[in-house]
């Protein structure tokens, strides 16, 4: 059986970050179903938030403010406020470790504006912020090889709880088919999030609540799993993310009729409002029939930055336009359209990383959590751009730290070997037996769309449940798959199947919670119930598994500077 | 059709043959080349591991010297025809270093403007529909049943933005122009690779690997001869043909020619009469084929 | 109606690999990688290959379309099908070992990362702040940091291909990402190491690395770079710095190569292996009287020729 003190799924800004701070002292392992690099944090383009002041005069406060009302208050403030006060910190640590960041002309780390921001605090480099940063850590990983144990390619099924604690994964080595037990005194999980679910959607293909729902399986509730953020500037048709950032620097939205309807919406931030408000006007106009041609579409227009400063800001965005439509940004718009893009929901946890399992804040003992995976929360119902490269380092190296100072002082949990593993192989032969007609292509299909279209920028009782009926149709469909590859080696497509199965339990959960929240807040839209309602809803969601249904409880909001207040841009 | 001959430091050197073929062929289609006398070496790719601006300050000033004559420029080298569309790509793509530059020019009398002349390679100019014309009217000794294989050279295929080639991934020019002078082309995967000339000095193990294994499979494939359009090429896989471990092995040798003796061949010149008697290996075995239509 | 010939292989059913043909009419704007999930999702689900952001950002689907590393997801499937052929063929990345259909063993690839050192350098304590770059030199490593690690140009390299102890252009732009980076300390160190064999002076210049990268780290330029450093930094005992050396003290003095200097001028005077190895070349042309003139004539107006490397002080 594999040992190590603190084990790691995931091994993007949050995972890697966890690492480094582990392995100072302890034994580390990291575990990825794809390579470090690989990551989706990579993906990341516009920037990562911290007050530094390098641009205009700036403060914890100000970016505190901005994150609190930028997620419609349901953040809890005092993790924000200590959130926010490191990041200057650890940006000056990443810029040390050698991250390659864009100057201003004396010299100091640039810095842009972004959407919601009240003053120009993102970091960057060039549009391909999350690349750098990933990268810079990576190198530090590989220059600590000695000390942390990489685990790529092979897959996490479930998280072992004996006790009330935590005490280990049972994995798949994805290269041999071989599954495996790993022992550890501390898990960590820093999975990402879940935008795979929907149709159009920014993420990668490894985006499939993996984390979340084996945290759920194993009786952790998932918390504000409603909160999708939708990406305002998705590639139209293929959700590919351009950047905020190139409204950050200057862009344009522009509807079928080439206004900048953002002028109705958001008359004082106009492009640069948060993006839940950015990504709904865009549907507005797209459903008045005000999109381009009338299709599901906007433009987002660079033309009037000028070639230079395009080449200089925003490379990538405009090869992406080259090589994935055809549009050359400089001479033409580029066609977008809302993208499931961020998962502010996910795992509970204190602001310390520790996963919580009530409104209480009592801990799971040996279990942690992350980044985009982890809700602590920061965001609370809507996360503003740059401040998710920020939750993951941030958080990355106080989660690690959290999980370094149990482990240090903890012992293996008590853990039945064979046990654990007959239970995943027993799961993944059912899979293998399955000798059903059922399309599973299909079935992902079909989910993505009535979750694209039915729990989307714009929710109704109706369609929500309609959704949630759907979903469940779909599972019940799901248990008749069949699998073409029965092979052991690196067999991609059982992989894929079992990724399925946790997107439609993510599915139903996101359904259920978003029609059971009958407000609107942050980045979730009833229009049955359009507005918000502090009285009722000021409060986290906890769903939770419960005799193979879903529970729904609620926690409080912690609430300390700034009180909830009408929010408008 | 007159131009600016871009000679190249080799075929004034170790391929003087190269230099004989390519004016007697061109006195024959009625081509004239004006050699460029004042211009430097185009750097090889070299000169720039050292110092890049200084490359194409010298390569600016050839441009210049070919603007002031009013004449396209055309090189008989892979290596410099991909050296010199480097440095006019270097140059034209940014005006500030452009000006720097010409700075640098200046006191020599000479200024480069730019979208003035091209620059191609000699195999570009018999690509052409007027090219192909005058081939095809002044052939006397048609290379019938001459199989013959290509072999291009990394520097005039990429990067493909700066080739004059349709399509540098899978190109033709040549093979078609084997065709229409008689002969038979042989495709073979190696012929866009290296010959390994660069790092002979280097890891000579490693650049007879390539050039062994490119002439390899041109034998394989039946070839009576490999024709290259670059002489670095030709000294990588003519002189150095003998040492190469992997021909040694299996007991094959094949003719190397350089592309405007395989022109001339076909014009109807002798082998002699382009230096073909100057080769490391021997081409004698062509004779046959080539006395065939003599 | 397009054909995808793809290369099969799966050592726990056959011992060989094979091609395996698929028909699939090709949407409108779909990449390669589109077209590969729809044969995997509706033909055959063993088709194997890596995918993930599907956005040209994490270098997973390196592959080789019609005999070219490329990356799946950033290429339209349509611009494979050239000169009216019907047919793409895909087969897996180049100078890797092949686990199973298109997935490719980076093993190597990252051993020889790991070989360049790819972190910061530097001992000194860090100020409170950040270190300060300009922008002149963060455009230096610039376009070294682009780089995902996809492979594609150590698929592709002409020397690993018959040279497995070349560091490869992937290694090499980072190694570029570092030394070209200010905040480095270890220039010198590190110079000397990729000066050794295996090292930055193997590169033959085949521009497949540019060609395939799919990002602007464009490796065969870094190398370049490397190569300037090397010999501003006076790192020259070794054949390549020598040879460059000998290469630009020739073209100052006469505007054009001297053939005869050259290659002794390259191996050093006292490289007696070096030298004996040019024997049996310089025999044999000299046999043939294939040799360069040995009276060097200049070029016309070689003074300006001059001048001109003056004012670059070399």
């Amino acid at each position: 059986m594999i040992k190590h003190d603190v084990l790691i799924v995931g091994a993007g800004l949050a995972g890697q970050r966890a690492a480094l701070e582990v392995c100072k002292e302890l034994d580390v392992g990291l575990l990825t179903k794809v390579y470090p690099s690989r990551s989706h944090s990579g993906a990341a383009q516009g920037g990562i938030a911290a007050s530094l002041g390098n641009s205009e005069d700036d403060s914890w406060e100000e970016h505190m403010f901005d994150t609190v009302k930028g997620g419609d208050y349901l953040a809890d403030q005092d993790a924000v406020e200590e959130y926010v006060k490191a990041a200057p910190r650890v940006i000056y640590e990443l810029e040390h470790m050698g991250c390659a960041f864009s100057r201003t002309e004396d010299g100091k780390i640039a810095q842009r504006s972004f959407g919601g921001h009240s003053k120009p605090r993102a970091c960057f480099s060039a549009d391909r912020t999350g690349h750098a940063i990933l990268h810079a850590l990576h190198e530090q990983v590989l220059k600590n090889a000695k000390s942390i144990k990489i685990y790529s390619e092979w897959y996490m099924h479930q998280l072992v709880i004996e006790e009330g604690r935590c005490c280990g994964v049972v994995v798949s080595n994805i290269r041999t088919g071989e599954v495996e037990v790993i022992h550890a005194k501390a898990v960590v999980f820093a999975t990402g999030g879940y935008g795979r679910v929907f149709k159009i959607t920014t993420n990668a293909f490894a985006g499939t609540a993996d984390g979340a729902i084996a945290a759920f399986r194993a009786g952790v509730p998932l918390e504000d799993p409603e909160f999708v953020q939708f990406h305002p500037s998705g590639l139209y048709r293929q959700g590919i993310l351009f950047s905020e950032a190139a409204r950050g620097e200057g862009g344009y939205l522009l509807n079928g009729a080439g206004d900048r309807f953002m002028e109705q919406y958001a008359p004082s931030r106009m492009e640069l409002a948060p993006r839940d408000i950015v990504a709904r006007a865009e549907q507005s106009e797209i459903d008045a029939g005000r999109g381009v041609n009338g299709e599901a579409c906007i433009h987002l227009d660079l033309r009037h930055l000028g070639e230079a400063r395009i080449m200089e800001r925003l490379p990538q965005i405009r090869q992406l336009g080259i090589d994935f439509i055809g549009v050359d940004c400089v001479k033409d718009p580029l066609p977008i359209q809302p993208s499931a893009h961020y998962s502010m929901g996910g795992i509970p946890t204190n602001m310390f990383g520790q996963v919580i399992t009530d409104a209480d804040s009592t801990p799971m003992q040996g279990f942690f959590a992350a980044g985009e995976c982890a809700c602590v929360s920061v965001h609370g119902a809507n996360r503003l751009g740059t401040n998710s490269l920020l939750e993951a380092t941030v958080f990355g190296e106080r989660t690690g730290r959290s999980a370094l100072e149990y482990a240090r002082n903890a012992e293996f949990g008590k853990l039945n070997e064979s046990h654990q593993k007959a239970r995943v192989l027993k799961q993944v032969e059912e899979i293998f037996q399955r000798d059903g007609s059922e399309s599973y292509n299909d079935i992902r299909n079909e989910m993505k769309d009535v979750m694209m279209e039915k729990c989307g920028v714009f929710r109704d009782a109706d369609n929500l449940k309609s959704c949630v009926d759907a979903i469940r149709s779909l599972k019940e469909r799901y248990k008749k798959g069949k699998v073409t590859d029965k092979g052991q080696l690196f067999n991609t497509e059982v992989y894929e199947i079992i990724e399925l199965g946790n997107m439609l339990e993510m599915a139903e959960i996101i359904s259920t919670a978003a029609l059971a929240r009958t407000e609107s807040r942050g980045g979730h839209y009833r229009t049955d119930f359009p507005k918000r309602d502090d009285q009722d809803f000021l409060k986290h969601t906890l769903v939770y598994s419960k005799d193979g249904e879903l529970e729904l409880k609620y926690k409080p909001v912690v609430i300390t500077r700034y009180q909830p207040k009408e929010r408008t841009y | 059709m007159k131009f600016a001959l871009f000679t190249g430091c080799v075929a004034r050197g170790a391929t003087r043959e190269l230099m004989l073929a390519t004016i007697k062929s061109a006195e024959a289609l009625g081509i004239d080349f004006v050699e460029m006398k004042s211009a430097t070496c185009c750097g090889a790719g070299v000169v720039s591991e050292k110092n890049p601006v200084l490359t194409d300050a010298l390569n600016a000033r050839t441009f210049a010297l070919a603007e002031e004559q009013g004449l396209d420029l055309v090189t008989i080298c892979s290596t410099c025809q991909g050296n010199l569309k480097k440095s006019e790509c270097n140059i034209d793509s940014d005006s500030q270093y452009k000006d720097k530059i010409n700075y640098v020019l200046k006191d020599g009398g000479h200024q480069y403007q730019g979208g003035k002349i091209k620059i191609k390679h000699f195999s570009n100019i018999l690509a052409t529909p007027k090219g192909k014309a005058l081939l095809k009217a002044k052939i006397k000794r048609p290379l019938t049943g001459l199989k013959t294989a290509g072999f291009y050279g990394c520097y005039v295929l990429r990067p493909s933005e700066l080739s004059e080639y349709e399509d540098p991934d899978n190109p033709k020019e040549l093979e078609e122009l084997f065709e229409i002078l008689g002969a038979t082309p042989v495709y073979y995967p190696s012929r866009i690779k290296c010959c390994g000339f660069p790092i002979i000095m280097m890891n000579k193990e490693a650049s007879h690997a390539m050039a062994g294994n490119a002439l390899a499979e041109a034998v394989e494939e039946g070839a009576d001869c490999v024709v290259t359009g670059c002489p670095l090429c030709h000294l990588s896989l003519d002189s150095y043909q003998p040492e190469i471990p992997i021909l040694q092995e299996k007991h094959y040798s094949i003719p190397i020619l350089h592309l405007p003796q395989l022109v001339a061949l076909a014009l109807g010149f002798s082998p002699e009469e382009i230096g073909m008697d100057k080769h490391i290996v021997s081409t004698a075995r062509l004779d046959k084929i080539l006395a065939q239509h003599a | 109606m397009a054909k995808f010939r793809i290369k099969r292989y799966n050592p726990e059913k056959q011992a060989e690999p094979y091609f395996e043909e698929f028909e699939y009419d090709i949407p409108d704007g779909a990449t390669l990688l589109d077209c590969l999930n729809h044969i995997k999702w509706n033909m055959d689900g063993t088709l194997t290959y890596r995918m993930s952001c599907r956005s040209a950002i994490c270098g997973s689907c390196g592959m080789k379309g019609n005999g070219h590393a490329l990356l799946a997801c950033q290429r339209q499937a349509a611009h494979l099908l050239k000169d009216g052929s019907d047919t793409i063929t895909i087969e897996p990345l180049g100078n890797m070992p092949v686990i199973k259909d298109l997935v490719t063993d980076f093993q190597q690839f990252w051993d020889k990362v790991d070989q360049v050192k790819p972190y910061l350098k530097n001992k000194e304590k860090p100020p409170e702040l950040e270190r300060e770059q300009s922008p002149h030199e963060f455009k230096i490593i610039d376009d070294a940091t682009t780089c995902i690690m996809c492979g594609a140009c150590y698929s592709d390299c002409n020397v690993l291909e018959v040279d497995k102890n070349f560091l490869g252009p992937a290694a090499l732009a980072k190694a570029q990402r570092f030394v070209g980076d200010s905040r480095d300390k270890a220039t010198r160190e590190r110079i000397k190491e990729l000066s050794k064999p295996g090292g930055m002076w193997d590169c033959t210049h085949c521009g497949e690395c540019v060609e395939r990268c799919p990002k602007p780290a464009e490796p065969f330029y870094r190398i370049k770079e490397l190569m300037a450093v090397g010999l501003k930094e006076g790192v020259t005992n070794n054949v390549g710095a020598r040879h460059a050396l000998s290469f630009v003290k020739s073209v100052k003095h006469s505007g054009r190569l001297n053939e005869n200097k050259i290659p002794i001028e390259s191996m050093g005077y006292f490289n007696i292996k070096g030298l004996l190895d040019l024997v049996p070349v310089g025999l044999r042309m000299l046999l043939k009287m294939k040799i360069p003139p040995i009276i060097h004539k200049p070029v016309d107006d070689v003074k300006d020729v001059r001048r001109i490397f003056e004012e670059f002080g070399e």
